[in-house]
């Protein structure tokens, strides 16, 4: 049964190289399509195998309850964002006069990006995890820099700049952690995280502090905290809307994902206080430096890039506090953070393609020029900024009781004015998107189906997380959290 | 294998100086070079076929295919050198020697009693040194350039201080290079394209 941990793998491999065969747009899509569905429905299928069976595993291959949200998201936004590529990237290419070549070259990086992602998350090996995580930095800068247009390739350039030079250091961390591995005579299996975090105890306590210092700076610019979160907004801001959708929602997951890998092994030996400080103070910091930002924005897609630093330094925050109530909180809010940004990603590729613009001020009166767009609009911010009675809320709410029940009365206060400040942000710049009067004329530009598929299924998804978290569910988040944390 | 230390550090205080585009390329070939002959001294030294094959790799993909690339952007890139860099060659030679002293100070403070300790040192001044090029040089390729001295710092920590990963991490680790120098390449062939130099303070378009 394990061998269906290939599958994953192969499936997004045989999916690049057969869009690369059709003659035509339409069967380029189909093609995609097909082999999206395939993939999300093989991720499906091993995350019902790790719940029933606990884990996988073959060879250097590895998948837990933990990998398990993950692959969710990914299986989840893979699939949507196919969905969305199938109508926008077509109309990119009339409007951008591109040709058939260029979209080949978009769908076949698409799927080797999602290839990387998954990689990342069901690899056990820590150097291997290394290999993936830069490979995804790889594999999306020419997504990123896709229209090749100066904004575009300054955005590429930084991304893999910023990116593979936090990502050396995160290599620096690894092979830190590799030498207090062999001192502690634990030689057989080169940083196996199975090996590490049992033998935890036995690891120098200096050497692991000393290897996480590296390794939070170098996933940490990843994932877009700050101070390391300079190439988020160019790199997501100036990506193909399905690209920033996914760059958003899943490979900042990824990144967090592969820093709670770090995080378990250092709580098994350094202990948890060392990390706390440090992630605590990340996150907070990550939130208030995206606050200025968030209030003086003009583009809409870098707002949207902005409030992904602020999720992460929530997320980040969360995993401070690191009782197992605020890691499910973490962990619930990544799920939900994933699948509701993305769409409001989607969303700001149809706007700036309906209004020509991504100026916030030239978008205008959303509701009355397409009131079903507007309706989905106004959901997603809702969500987003954490309204009830939505998912984020919800996931916001357990972070913020977790962390004045684990006792930081003063971080929960800060946390708490902090994430009030930029829900008035948001919600101010995007009521001036959905309300007032259509300003001149709206493009009729008609969305096609299978993207308002994409942005509804979303909805659907983080509405009903809002309102019942089914039970198997519940029971994954639960030994997700225990995987990272404990107890 | 301390002379291929000093010549190794001598490469990376050459990089802190050039300006020819050509040059600087040609001194991460010299660069990438001693790093596999210092695995295969490893090698020798300890009889195990791993290093023969992680050196050989080395051989591969730094000093063919890697300069071999960058030799190609370079070619495009007429009359493209450094000028104006944020500090200059004396300033930045002086900061790498910083870097070296900071180097020795941090194998100290870490690693206390080590016995390789003066190829820690240069690793770790190597990977210093590669991130200052990346900070203070403008031309792109010397950026990439820079960022490749880095890694061949990470390559050599990992050589010294635990005789080097498992070949199947190295393989991907030298794998991502390659593709990073490939993508990076491209995006400054697109640079010069757009913006007709391929001086990277020009790109500060986005902001805020």
């Amino acid at each position: 049964m394990s061998s269906v941990l290939y599958g994953v793998l192969l499936v997004p491999l045989i999916t690049a190289g057969a869009v690369l065969m059709p003659a035509s747009s339409r069967g380029v899509k189909v093609v995609n399509i097909i082999g999206s569905a395939v993939s999300s429905l093989l991720l499906g299928f091993i995350i019902y195998l790790i719940n029933t069976s606990g884990y996988l595993r073959l060879g250097a291959l590895y998948a837990d309850h933990l990998s398990s949200l993950f692959l969710t998201v990914i299986a989840v936004l893979s699939f949507t964002a196919s969905l969305f590529s199938a109508s926008y990237m077509e109309k990119e290419l009339i409007t951008e006069k591109q040709d058939l070549k260029a979209l080949k070259r978009y769908y076949f990086l698409f799927n080797i990006f999602c290839l990387t992602m998954i990689s990342v998350l069901i690899v056990e090996n820590l150097g291997l995890m290394w290999v993936a995580v830069e490979a995804t930095t790889l594999a999306s800068a020419l997504l990123v820099a896709f229209y090749f247009n100066r904004a575009a390739i300054e955005a590429a350039w930084k991304y893999v700049m910023v990116c593979t030079v936090g990502i050396c250091l995160a290599l620096l961390g690894t092979i830190l952690l590799y030498y207090a591995q062999l001192s502690a005579g634990l030689g057989g299996d080169a940083l196996s995280w199975l090996v590490l975090k049992e033998n935890g105890a036995l690891l120098d306590e200096r050497m692991i502090k000393l290897a996480f210092v590296f390794i939070i700076i170098g996933y940490g610019t990843k994932v877009g905290l700050a101070p390391m979160h300079t190439w988020l907004p160019d790199a997501h801001s100036q990506a193909p809307s399905p690209v920033s959708g996914l760059l958003s929602g899943a490979l900042l997951s990824c990144a967090i994902y592969v820093i709670m890998r770090n995080i378990a092994i250092v709580k098994a030996s350094a202990g948890f206080e060392f990390v706390q400080q440090l992630l605590m103070a990340l996150g907070l910091f990550s939130i208030l430096i995206a606050i200025p930002f968030l209030l003086v924005q003009h583009d809409v897609k870098r707002l949207l890039a902005y409030s992904s630093v602020e999720h992460m330094g929530i997320i980040t925050f969360a995993l401070g506090i690191g009782t197992p109530l605020s890691v499910y909180g973490a962990l619930l809010h990544i799920f939900n953070h994933a699948i509701a940004k993305s769409a409001l990603f989607y969303m700001a590729g149809v706007l700036t393609r309906e209004y020509r613009t991504k100026q916030i001020l030239r978008i205008k009166g959303l509701v009355k020029a397409k009131p079903a767009l507007g309706a989905i609009l106004l959901v997603l911010v809702l969500i987003i900024t954490g309204s009830p009675p939505f998912g984020v809320f919800f996931s916001k709410f357990i972070i913020t009781w977790a962390a004045f029940a684990a006792g930081f009365k003063l971080a929960g206060g800060v946390f708490l004015i902090l994430v009030a400040a930029v829900f008035a942000g948001m919600l101010y710049y995007c009521c001036q998107m959905l309300f007032g009067q259509p300003a001149g004329s709206v493009q009729q530009v008609s969305i096609g189906k299978p993207a308002m598929a994409a942005m509804v299924l979303s909805v659907a998804i983080v509405a009903v997380t809002g309102l019942y978290v089914p039970d198997f569910f519940n029971n994954a988040l639960r030994l997700a959290a225990a995987i990272v944390i404990g107890g | 294998m301390n002379l291929l230390i000093i010549l190794l550090m001598l490469t990376a205080f050459f990089l802190t100086r050039v300006t020819n585009l050509r040059t600087a390329v040609g001194i991460f070939l010299v660069q990438s070079a001693m790093i596999a002959l210092a695995s295969i001294v490893i090698g020798i030294e300890t009889g195990e076929i791993h290093y023969y094959i992680a050196g050989l790799l080395t051989v591969v993909i730094k000093t063919a295919i890697i300069p071999y690339m960058l030799f190609a952007i370079v070619k495009r890139l007429s009359k493209e050198r450094e000028t104006n860099s944020v500090l200059s060659p004396n300033v930045s030679s002086l900061a790498a020697a910083g870097a070296t002293v900071l180097a020795y100070g941090f194998i100290d403070q870490a690693l206390p009693g080590v016995i390789s300790r003066d190829a820690l040192a240069a690793a770790v001044s190597l990977v210093l040194i590669g991130l200052q090029i990346i900070i203070i040089r403008r031309q792109a390729v010397l950026q990439i350039v820079g960022l490749n001295t880095m890694e061949n710092g990470l390559y050599l920590l990992s050589l010294s201080v635990t005789n080097g990963l498992p070949l199947i991490i190295e393989l991907g680790i030298v794998f991502d290079m390659l593709v990073a120098v490939a993508v990076l390449g491209i995006l400054t062939y697109r640079i010069k394209i757009s913006y007709s130099s391929t001086d990277t303070t020009l790109l500060r378009k986005l902001k805020g």
